[in-house]
């Protein structure tokens, strides 16, 4: 008799659930406790395992198809059994039974796709917020398109806000004063800041993850100094569009919280713990610059995890870095101040457009944030010198490595690619700077897809 | 000299001659004010539709006779004539018709809810047989107060099939409250015929149910009526519970102004026309030696006079604010 | 000098529900000689639950009267002894009657005051026995409030507790126009400490009956209680819900529910007349109109009767009307932004 597998029952007040992907295809052999399919609630995906070891047939929903709780969906046939007609199935699946095929616990810690990137991922709907959440939205000239929601269906709630206006520590507006309510571009990005340093106070929260779904291994994104997770949306496009995505916003960075950072070490640890978090399941890496250097510790840390490692531009592998350049745009506090410094990561300044700069300032807005990063360069690179060294790391690398730098990298220079070992690819792009993922995002993107189907 | 007295109706040896030009004219007034609505509904001065009771003003005038402003009655939709009977002014009816700020219910009732509670007229009812148990109401506070009022409950012959006849009928008798019920039987509701909606033959019959006097009178018969309503009234005044009288009367036009006169023959109505409570009233006052013809003229010339007012006074007089719509829902709050 | 100020600790005294209803209609009798009792089987029977009890003995026939059973007739001897001087609390035996007399409130009570331009006041007041959990079944179990809420020239109270119970009796009998109390059958028994002599609760004016800040739940009658164990249980997870006993169906009492809910930004409606189109679809509406609007941090959720008339087996019975797992099971998912 083969396994029936049906549509679990995972949330309390579940009635039915949505298919979102068969990780196994029809006729294909699936081990029990192998990823089978994912489901969409309204809380989150969810992952469900294989109650079975054989071959997957009968598949009876496809992705988008919403299933009441308990119908089967497919059928595991044992390997040699006979495949008939679809079986008819006992109606009033007992609900442990449904309960035991639900994902691990472990999966709950994805948290829904943030609104502001959620377009290409998801069907197209209207950006979800609570009344309230607009009201303080609007009073704090936020945009609500650059948050993400943690409600149901990436629903934007007043504590979503609220977390963004502490995380900038911008005191809202007064009424009348300002720009038109909600209106970013409007905003005064180039107000001068007080000269006075500013005190900040380090945050509670583990670090901020964002998702995109798709089929297959997931590709782990860690964005460099200065940046966040949103400097990967064109590479993001560029890549295969059902390739799973999971970004982590670095400590002091994007929506993580404000982390003291007494060295590299320390943030090394804060990526692991968020990395163990996401799962058990494996991963393809990738890393830019300072990011690249932590793929690098993450991968020595959890070789085993890592299906593949793919570092742009990393740092850790020699003393010198354009300090100066990471230290005026971590000071800057208006676009004015930042853009030069910013024309810096490019081989030539055209390549920064103010607009560009204008929505970099607005994701530095926050000047506790701005802090904290300068804080955070003088732990790690000190007198304008890279304070630590993964020479030994990249060394050991023990699962396919890709590295891809820029030949006009005024940041990094190139040159510090030389210290990996053989086995690692590297490739170097003419007429690039620091950041060929935005540069050249099409070329990286096609080296990295090769890299990750091979 | 008594076997004078015999053959003299009830009316005429029992009121004043005073009392009965009074009823004359109020006959006069409410034919006079029914015609004048008709016209004006005519004219467009009237937007909603009306229940005229042309034909049944000797019911209306002799059941109020003996009544004070203290006793009250419940009308029904056809009420313009108990409402002038009770003593109600035809300009502030009027009024009411054009929906003004003067008229009884301020414009908000319409010809379907005139009263006039200071003259003890709990008013006209839109919903058949609504006023049944109210009037059984307005009785047990009477009795309560320790009053000797009475209610007249108006009503027609459809209501008597209505539940709630036959609950205030049976709630009255049990408490013997003063209350009279008096049935206007028009011979028809809206069109379906007595005789065919009404198991029993006379209306009056089911008082027995109900132990209690039930009587039929011709009700285009002033003095009949009247004379029954004594007896009614005392009976009430004296605490020996209620009575029902039915008023056998005819209603000239149609049911309302939408009725196209299909379930009766033109030869019936005429021959109810043909005897006019009103004018037989008047023939039998002149007869009686209470008045004369020219002043018979001069009562009805009257009337009509003050049915010109009354419009008049109806079409200067200011309508409700538009802002007051819901005025008047709750007690306004005290100030 | 009064016996409250020569003994001001003997203030209140513990009653039942049913107790307090019959103290306020004993007081309302003992001042006011145009106060009359009507309704079926209130007399030497006492009533069907007992709330009038031995009023007939100490104020006899003529002001504790007993109707025949004719609630349409009745209840209009009731609206024209109102109409004409008296103050009658008419009983009906369980609200589900109240149908029977629809055309006596409906037409003529809620509306002689406006139909007559404000010339006469109606002053009469329906205790109606309502609500579920007697193994009644479909007839004898309803909650009809937001029926005749529905009505303009109405009042429409739900008291919750003994103290309200006496004090909007005492109240509608104040009050000029006709006031609907709906008395939930399984509150009766219920006791609690009441204010002794004459006082009143205002009727349109709901009552904060728990603060709390992570989410406002509006309940009535007996939803009150469920809503407040289910709070009481709440608060051992954190959560802090404020519940409002709304009191009052009409008028509303606005002020207070939009007061609470821009506080907490998140609305549960709790109510055991049928969901659809019942009290909860009005205080939801009047949020979403109101300024509190801006405050909603998550969709108002409604817990009502369900859409079939109150069944008899007991389970499905109280399946029918909302428990205290229903409203910790909303809350909960409400606050942890599930819903």
């Amino acid at each position: 008799m083969p396994v029936e597998v049906i549509m679990p029952k995972v949330d309390m007040d579940m009635a039915a659930g949505k298919l979102a992907v068969w990780h196994v295809a029809e006729g294909e052999v699936v081990k029990k406790g192998a990823a089978l399919f994912d489901i969409e609630t309204d809380k989150a995906a969810m992952e469900v395992e294989a109650p079975a070891t054989g071959r997957l047939h009968h598949i009876l929903a496809v992705p988008g198809v919403t299933v009441p709780v308990g119908a089967p969906i497919a059928f595991i046939y044992a390997e040699g059994e006979a495949v008939g007609p679809a079986p008819a199935t006992a109606a009033g699946q007992p609900a442990e039974a449904a309960l035991a095929a639900a994902a691990p616990p472990g999966a709950e810690v994805a948290v829904a796709a943030s609104a502001a990137v959620a377009t290409p991922e998801t069907e197209v709907e209207g950006l979800r917020a609570t009344p309230a959440a607009r009201r303080l939205a609007r009073e704090a000239a936020l945009a609500l398109e650059v948050l993400s929601g943690t409600g149901p269906k990436g629903r934007i709630q007043r504590s979503d806000v609220e977390a963004e206006i502490a995380r900038r520590r911008q005191p809202p507006l007064p009424a009348g004063s300002g720009p038109a309510p909600g209106t970013v571009e409007a905003r005064p990005l180039s107000r001068v800041e007080p000269v006075a340093p500013v005190d900040w106070e380090p945050q509670p929260g583990g670090l901020h993850v964002t998702t995109r779904k798709g089929t297959g291994t997931p590709l782990l994104l860690v964005h460099g100094f200065a940046a966040d997770s949103f400097g990967w949306r064109p590479l993001e496009e560029a890549l295969p569009r059902d390739l799973p995505l999971i970004r982590i916003d670095l400590p002091s960075h994007g929506r993580s919280p404000l982390r003291q950072i007494g060295g590299f070490a320390d943030l090394a640890r804060a990526l692991v713990q968020a990395f163990d978090r996401l799962g058990d399941g494996p991963v393809h890496l990738l890393g830019h610059s300072l990011g690249g250097a932590l793929a690098l510790a993450l991968a020595d840390i959890r070789p085993r995890r890592i299906r593949s490692l793919s570092l742009i531009a990393p740092a850790g592998l020699g003393p010198e870095i354009d300090g100066a350049a990471l230290n005026g745009i971590a000071r800057a506090s208006c676009t004015e101040s930042l853009t030069p410094w910013l024309k810096r990561l490019t081989a030539r300044p055209a390549g920064i457009s103010d607009d560009f700069a204008r929505a970099a300032m607005l994701g530095r807005i926050d000047p506790g944030l701005r802090a904290a990063q300068q804080d955070m360069a003088r732990a790690l690179f000190p007198d304008g010198v890279q304070a630590f060294d993964l020479t030994a790391a990249v060394e050991r690398v023990a699962m396919p490595a890709l590295m891809v730098w820029g030949r006009d990298d005024h940041i990094l220079p190139w040159r510090q690619a030389l210290a990996a070992p053989g086995e690692v690819a590297l490739h170097l792009l003419k007429g690039v700077g620091h950041v060929p993922h935005l540069e050249d995002p099409e070329t990286v993107a096609g080296l990295i897809a090769r890299h990750l189907a091979a | 000299m008594v076997e004078n007295q015999k053959n003299i109706p009830f009316a005429f040896r029992h009121f004043t001659p005073e009392a009965l030009r009074r009823a004359l004219r109020k006959m006069h007034l409410i034919r006079l004010f029914e015609e004048g609505a008709e016209e004006s509904y005519m004219r467009g001065l009237i937007h909603g539709t009306m229940h005229l009771s042309i034909g049944q003003e000797a019911s209306a005038v002799a059941s109020c006779m003996e009544l004070t402003d203290a006793d009250k009655i419940t009308s029904t939709h056809r009420g313009h004539g108990h409402c002038i009977a009770k003593g109600a002014d035809v300009g502030r009816m009027f009024a009411e018709f054009f929906g003004k700020e003067t008229g009884y219910c301020h414009g908000r009732g319409g010809s379907m809810h005139i009263a006039d509670v200071k003259t003890g007229n709990l008013g006209a009812n839109g919903i058949v047989g609504g006023g049944l148990p109210i009037a059984v109401g307005a009785a047990l506070t009477a009795r309560r107060l320790g009053r000797d009022d009475v209610t007249v409950c108006f009503f027609g012959d459809g209501a008597n099939n209505e539940g709630a006849f036959h609950e205030a009928l049976n709630m009255a008798a049990i408490w013997k409250l003063p209350v009279i019920f008096v049935c206007e039987n028009n011979r028809y509701g809206m069109s379906t015929p007595a005789t065919y909606a009404t198991a029993v033959k006379n209306i009056a019959d089911r008082a027995v149910a109900y132990a209690m006097p039930g009587i039929t009178v011709d009700g285009n018969d002033f003095s009949a009526v009247a004379e029954a309503m004594h007896t009614a009234v005392a009976r009430a005044r004296a605490g020996e519970g209620p009575s029902l009288i039915e008023s056998l009367t005819y209603r000239w036009r149609g049911h309302s102004k939408s009725d196209r006169n299909r379930y009766r023959s033109k030869d019936e109505i005429e021959d109810w026309m043909s005897r006019d409570p009103i004018m037989r009233f008047r023939t039998d006052l002149i007869a009686h030696g209470v008045l004369d013809a020219a002043g018979a003229e001069a009562i009805e010339a009257e009337a009509k006079a003050a049915v010109a007012a009354g419009i008049d006074f109806a079409r200067e007089s200011p309508s409700p604010a538009i802002t007051d719509v819901t005025k008047f829902v709750h007690a306004e709050a005290a100030a | 000098m009064n016996a409250q100020t020569l003994f001001p600790e003997v203030q209140q005294r513990e009653m039942s529900f049913a107790e307090a209803i019959r103290d306020a209609m004993a007081i309302a009798l003992e001042r006011d000689p145009t106060v009359i009792l009507m309704g079926e089987d209130i007399g030497v029977y006492g009533g069907a639950f007992q709330v009038t009890g031995d009023l007939i003995e100490r104020f006899g026939a003529d002001r504790v009267i007993d109707t025949p059973i004719s609630e349409l007739g009745g209840a209009g001897v009731a609206v024209g002894a109102a109409l004409t001087g008296l103050k009658p609390i008419f009983e009906f035996q369980f609200s589900d009657f109240a149908a029977l007399a629809m055309e006596q409130i409906v037409n003529q009570a809620a509306k002689l005051r406006y139909m007559l331009g404000g010339e006469a006041a109606v002053p009469v007041v329906f205790r109606m026995p309502s609500g579920s959990g007697t193994g009644a079944a479909a007839q004898h179990s309803q909650s009809f409030e937001a029926w005749f809420g529905h009505v303009p020239g109405l009042k429409v109270v739900q008291p919750s507790t003994p103290a309200d119970a006496k004090g909007l009796l005492l109240a509608a009998l104040e009050d000029p126009d006709p006031v609907i109390i709906f008395e939930h059958k399984l509150l009766y028994k219920m006791k609690g400490p009441v204010p002794l002599g004459h006082y009143t609760t205002p009727i349109g004016k709901a009552a904060v009956v728990r603060e709390g800040s992570a989410v406002t739940i509006v309940a009535s009658a007996i939803m009150v209680h469920r809503a407040l164990e289910a709070a009481a249980e709440l608060a051992k997870e954190g959560i802090e819900a404020e519940v409002i006993d709304l009191r009052s169906v009409r008028p509303i009492d606005r002020a207070t529910i939009i007061a609470s809910v821009r506080k907490t930004g998140k609305l549960v409606c709790v109510y055991e007349g049928v969901r659809t189109l019942g009290v909860g679809a009005e205080i939801s509406a009047l949020i979403a109109e109101s300024e509190a609007f801006d405050y909603l941090d998550a969709p108002i959720q409604r817990l009502g009767g369900a859409e079939a008339p109150i069944p008899y087996n007991p389970d499905l019975e109280r399946a029918a009307v909302p428990q205290t797992p229903d409203i910790l099971s909303v809350v909960r998912r409400l606050v942890r932004g599930e819903v």
